[in-house]
């Protein structure tokens, strides 16, 4: 008689691992592996729908017969660690650059990428954003050492491609404009957010997306400006706590806090 | 029935579900019940849609507001042998934080293997190890969350050899040991007893009426097997079948007026046909009231 823990281990190998050889030894006569197809397939079918709800230009792009084999694909190596399955597919984006079927498509593990800081944004908790009047205060040695929290919403993006441009085009079906991309116009440099308006993906200059990465990151206000040469740091900052990008500041320069989730 | 360790004093009274029928909220409904105030009792959603923030949760923010709402969790995997996900349990903690539920339910069954969650609500079999278990789980969740929470029965199509316990009995047994109460799904009572030949009758009899906080109600589909044997399967797709509404009669019967839950999750319908169905439910609770039947205790 096997224990829960084996039992259930049995279980994951006949429905993940297709070997019904173990578990098919706890089960009752009579009982083929038919029944266990229905736990198998309400598996698939609730974890591509996951996947579908977070990357809908993906399929869109592929169509959904490609998508559906490429979820089967991504679950069998990738299956999710958390209940919280609107988190599900991280590594989705990641896995479709892999996927030999999709290398045809050379934007599409980009639009994933988008689609992936889309989803977070639009999952992510919600906090009150910091104002400019409550950094008022610090000294100007303060100012430097200061570093901060972006909104939990907050994801960046880059592509050789005009992702943005091609997300919106294919998710309302604007074919107009889907060909009037230019392909080779060179990288985007995206910002993606929920603010007061809803989703909002905005294009960035390269200097100001990379300042405020830096700020995302955690680094202090003094490192990410002089890392960005020519920029007005100042009038950059206060746009961005403007559009309620952060929700805290730090002093502490050796214990920056936490970054937001990677894009 | 009272917990040792726990008491409901953390809901207030403006949150309790009342003895009346209420529908699963859904979010192609979010917009309609904002606009038309559906005259419905209660609702129930799936506490992991409701995790983080969003569009989702200002729609329940506002929605909770006029309408007593409980927590039904697909995810925590009470049954798992490995333990309980904690960061999933501080999830749902929070949500019900912010949400201030009448009820807070979760299944008995498991997903969690390996570290790997398998998206579906798995059947467990029915041993004293899996009721120690589950046991063990419920008293945790209890308390971390400071209250106490049901315990739904599940939908089942497969039994294993070295099951000793029937699953009523595991039903009762968890509720006995943990002063949870039984979140008592007749559509999966009616799934279970057919595909395994049990008997439904004696499975409602089985279930201590004073534990019995909530009832759900809700389609499922037939399928054929190879061998010339059909299968019930769960799949919430579908209106209440006439069988499941028979047994949902005998069930009020037994327990009197309980909460009651039109449950509809897949080929979702129009907002009205929901409420149709909760209404026919609510006709029937009714009934079950003026038949003067003793009842437990539902609150």
């Amino acid at each position: 008689m096997p224990t829960l823990l084996e039992l259930q281990r049995n279980m994951r190998a006949a429905l993940v691992e297709r070997d019904v050889g173990p578990i098919g030894e706890s089960l009752i006569d009579g009982i083929g592996s038919e029944r266990l197809d229905i736990y198998r397939n309400t598996i698939l079918s609730g974890l591509t729908k996951a996947l579908r709800l977070a990357f809908p230009a993906v399929e869109r792009l592929v169509g959904s017969e490609f998508f559906e084999s490429a979820a089967d694909a991504f679950i069998a190596e990738h299956p999710p660690r958390a209940a919280y399955l609107n988190r599900y597919g991280d590594e989705f984006p990641d896995f479709l650059s892999r996927f030999p079927p999709a290398a045809s498509l050379s934007y599409l593990a980009d639009v994933a990428s988008l689609e992936w800081a889309v989803n977070c944004a639009l999952h992510a908790p919600d906090e009150t954003p910091l104002e400019l009047s409550q950094l008022a205060a610090l000294s100007p040695d303060e100012q430097c050492r200061v570093s901060f929290r972006a909104h939990p919403s907050v994801g960046l993006a880059r592509s050789d491609f005009p992702v943005d441009g091609i997300w919106r085009a294919v998710l309302s079906g604007d074919d107009g404009a889907m060909a009037a991309l230019d392909l080779t116009a060179g990288p985007v440099f995206l910002l993606v957010e929920r603010g007061e308006a809803g989703l909002e993906v905005t294009r960035m200059k390269k200097s100001a997306w990379e300042f405020v990465g830096a700020l995302c990151r955690g680094e202090p206000l003094l490192s990410a400006t002089n890392a960005t040469l020519g920029l007005d740091a100042a009038n950059l900052l206060a746009e961005q706590l403007a559009c309620g990008r952060f929700v805290a500041f730090a002093l502490n320069t050796h214990e920056a806090p936490a970054s937001p989730e990677a894009a | 029935m009272t917990s040792p360790v726990v008491s409901p004093t953390a809901v207030t009274q403006a949150s309790l579900i009342p003895a009346k029928a209420g529908i699963g909220l859904r979010f192609q409904h979010h917009q309609s019940v904002i606009d038309i105030q559906p005259d419905v009792a209660w609702m129930e959603v799936h506490t992991e849609n409701y995790m983080g923030g969003g569009t989702a949760l200002r729609y329940l923010d506002a929605i909770r507001r006029d309408v007593p709402i409980s927590l039904h969790g697909v995810g925590l995997s009470l049954g798992s042998a490995e333990g309980l996900d904690p960061a999933h349990l501080e999830r749902i903690r929070q949500v019900a934080e912010r949400i201030e539920p009448g009820l807070v339910s979760e299944h008995i069954a498991w997903s969690v293997v390996g570290g790997v969650h398998l998206a579906d609500l798995l059947p467990l079999p029915m041993t004293e190890e899996a009721l120690d278990v589950v046991c063990r789980h419920v008293d945790q969740v209890q308390l971390y969350l400071n209250r106490p929470i049901l315990v739904e029965n599940p939908s089942t199509y497969l039994t294993f050899r070295h099951s000793t316990i029937p699953e009523w009995e595991f039903m009762a047994a968890v509720a006995a040991r943990t002063g949870c109460g039984i979140l008592c799904d007749v559509n999966n009572i009616y799934v279970s007893t057919q595909n395994h030949d049990w008997d439904a009758s004696a499975y409602l009899a089985g279930l201590p009426p004073p534990a019995i906080r909530e009832i759900h109600l809700a389609g499922h589909a037939v399928r054929q097997l190879a061998g010339g044997r059909t299968l019930r399967i769960d799949d919430h797709a579908s209106s209440v079948a006439p069988e499941v509404w028979a047994l949902y009669q005998e069930a009020l019967a037994r327990f009197g007026p309980v909460p009651t839950l039109i449950e509809w999750d897949n080929n979702v319908p129009p907002l009205e046909t929901l409420l149709k169905e909760a209404q026919h439910a609510q006709a029937l609770i009714a009934a079950a009231d003026n038949k003067g039947i003793a009842h437990a205790d539902a609150a």
